[in-house]
């Protein structure tokens, strides 16, 4: 039966406790995301796509929690995790305003085995990626590109804007190097001389993009819920096998 | 102790008058959306609210029939269990009392029961008296599908996983019989002022 | 607010289900008890209320209820779920 997967010792482990994590430094991605680098004392080690719980605590014992995708390779020497700040948001703020090296918070992980990608994956590998979505994919393309892995690798990123794009340069050479990346840009006018889509996601999109039902691409598909179902249906409806379209839902706004 | 986070506070707001915030609570600005299932859309042609049960004879109102009975406007606090509450909410509905007039329940316990199939228990006591509604309206605009539209049961003294969303009807049972969170570690009764969350409490 | 965009899937609650399994369970399988569907979990659909639901990707029926509660989990498992030993 497809599903039994897990992954050699990572998955392996019985345990998941909080760990103490602290932040050692704070990279701006766009104007509202930050990739924290974090110091976290006997982390285990992750696998590309795996996630991690972070629970703030409050001086008076008040307690919230939220999931981020790891955005550092497997076996990186820092654990990154890139945040994007929701008006509103319960944790975002905290970690994209507040937060200063020094502070910290827990965490629990690595989770996930089922929205995980190892290079030792020989078929193409298909991403589609909406908003922060692209965090857990780019931890595949890092562990791709660092393993020296050269399996057809194809990245569909959906964003509001340029602006909104994180890791703009890691992208350009990734696409310069041997990734087909391709991005759509939903809101507002294209920069100048755009030569990306500038659209929602559609099937003629992703049928473009490739590759096609027949090479039995591995999908992992990732964002804001109503964007991984549209997503989803959509290479389904190409041809794409369901058990290989793995999905990621970050809910209505994915705080 | 868990490792504290300097400065975090989320999004909480004080506690209002003394007194006023059940223990264990915290105050929203936002209006959460909790369920176990997908919004269900069901059409208010067909649409049908039912008292029935061990009541003698039940009876049951169309969409059209609900909205023409007498309303009332009530302003309430309501808790929900996961901690947040919420202060001086506005609903519009009809009194559970309204819907038993001239009915004879002789089961002393009440199954409300939703679109979705989602259900819960509560004595009879805790629906009548003024302390529960069908609600349609909330803050003066029709209720939204997510927030248990076309009609929610209203029951702000309890926690409030017992105001059911998307509410059909009533069933009177002479038994207690728990419903969907009650099965799963959820506290039968649910008073949020002896801090009643879980089975044991 | 979107739609259908209010919740989201199995890998959300990897860590609470990694907490009750002691094992990884985003990647097991289920057969649906209702459609038959099989699917991973991290596939299903997962609704917050009071405690987690899980539904089926196919016919959206119950696969798993989990209140984790302070002191214990209260679960109900629905369809047939396979879940990998570790070797260790």
């Amino acid at each position: 039966m497809e599903g039994t997967a897990v992954l050699g010792g990572l998955g392996a482990a019985p345990r998941l406790p909080w760990r103490d994590a602290t932040i050692r430094a704070i990279r701006p991605e766009t104007p509202s995301a930050k990739t924290l680098v974090l110091d976290v004392p006997g982390w285990p080690g992750h696998a590309a796509g795996q996630h991690v719980d972070v629970r703030l605590t409050a001086e008076d014992g008040y307690q919230a929690q939220r999931s981020y995708s790891i955005a550092s390779r497997p076996g990186s020497p820092d654990l990154e995790l890139t945040v994007e700040g929701i008006e509103d948001g319960e944790v975002s703020p905290y970690l994209t305003e507040d937060a200063l090296p020094g502070d910290g918070f827990e965490l629990r992980g690595p989770i996930g085995g089922y929205f995980v990608w190892d290079a030792s994956r020989d078929e193409p590998v298909l991403l589609v990626g909406g908003g922060s979505g692209l965090v857990p994919l780019m931890a595949m393309l890092r562990h791709r590109r660092a393993t020296g892995s050269t399996v057809d690798a194809r990245l569909l990123l959906s964003a509001r804007a340029i602006e909104d794009v994180f890791y703009r340069e890691e992208l350009e050479e990734l696409a310069a190097d041997s990734v087909d990346v391709r991005i759509t840009l939903t809101r507002g006018e294209a920069p100048p001389g755009w030569s990306g889509f500038a659209r929602r996601i559609d099937r003629d999109m992703l049928a473009d993009l490739g590759p096609p039902p027949a090479e039995r691409p591995r999908a992992y598909v990732c964002g804001p819920t109503p964007f991984v179902e549209e997503a989803a249906r959509l290479l389904v409806e190409l041809g794409h096998e369901p058990a290989r379209v793995h999905t990621e839902r970050f809910g209505p706004t994915g705080d | 102790m868990a490792r504290i986070s300097r400065g975090f506070r989320g999004r909480r707001r004080g506690a209002g008058e003394p007194g006023r915030l059940p223990p264990g609570q915290y105050i929203t600005p936002d209006f959460p959306v909790l369920s176990a299932g997908p919004t269900p859309h069901p059409p208010l042609q067909g649409w049908s609210f039912t008292i029935g049960g061990a009541v003698g004879e039940g009876r049951s109102w169309s969409w059209e029939e609900l909205l023409a009975l007498p309303a009332e406007i009530v302003t309430k606090d309501i808790h929900c269990v996961t901690k947040w509450s919420k202060f001086d909410t506005t609903w519009k509905g009809v009194s559970v009392d309204t819907l038993l007039e001239g009915t004879e329940p002789w089961g002393e316990y009440v199954v409300a029961w939703c679109d979705g199939g989602y259900t819960t228990n509560l004595p009879l006591a805790d629906v009548t008296g003024g302390k529960a509604w069908v609600a349609y309206e909330y803050d003066g605009e029709p209720l939204d599908p997510e927030h248990g539209g076309p009609a929610r049961l209203l029951v702000p003294h309890l926690y409030f996983w017992k105001s059911a969303k998307w509410v059909r009807g009533l069933n009177l049972t002479a038994e207690d019989e728990p419903g969907f969170w009650e099965n799963y570690g959820y506290h039968n009764y649910g008073d949020p002022w002896k801090e009643q969350r879980y089975w044991g409490d | 607010m979107e739609e259908g965009s209010l919740h989201t899937d199995g890998n959300a609650i990897g860590g609470v289900l990694a907490e009750v399994f002691v094992a990884e369970v985003t990647a097991a399988g289920r057969v649906c008890q209702s459609c038959g569907l099989d699917s991973q979990i991290g596939a299903h659909r997962l609704y917050t209320g009071a405690g987690f639901v899980l539904r089926c990707p196919g016919c959206g029926d119950l696969a798993a209820v989990i209140a984790a509660l302070p002191d214990r989990n209260v679960i109900s498992l629905h369809g047939a779920w396979s879940i990998a030993r570790t070797s260790e």
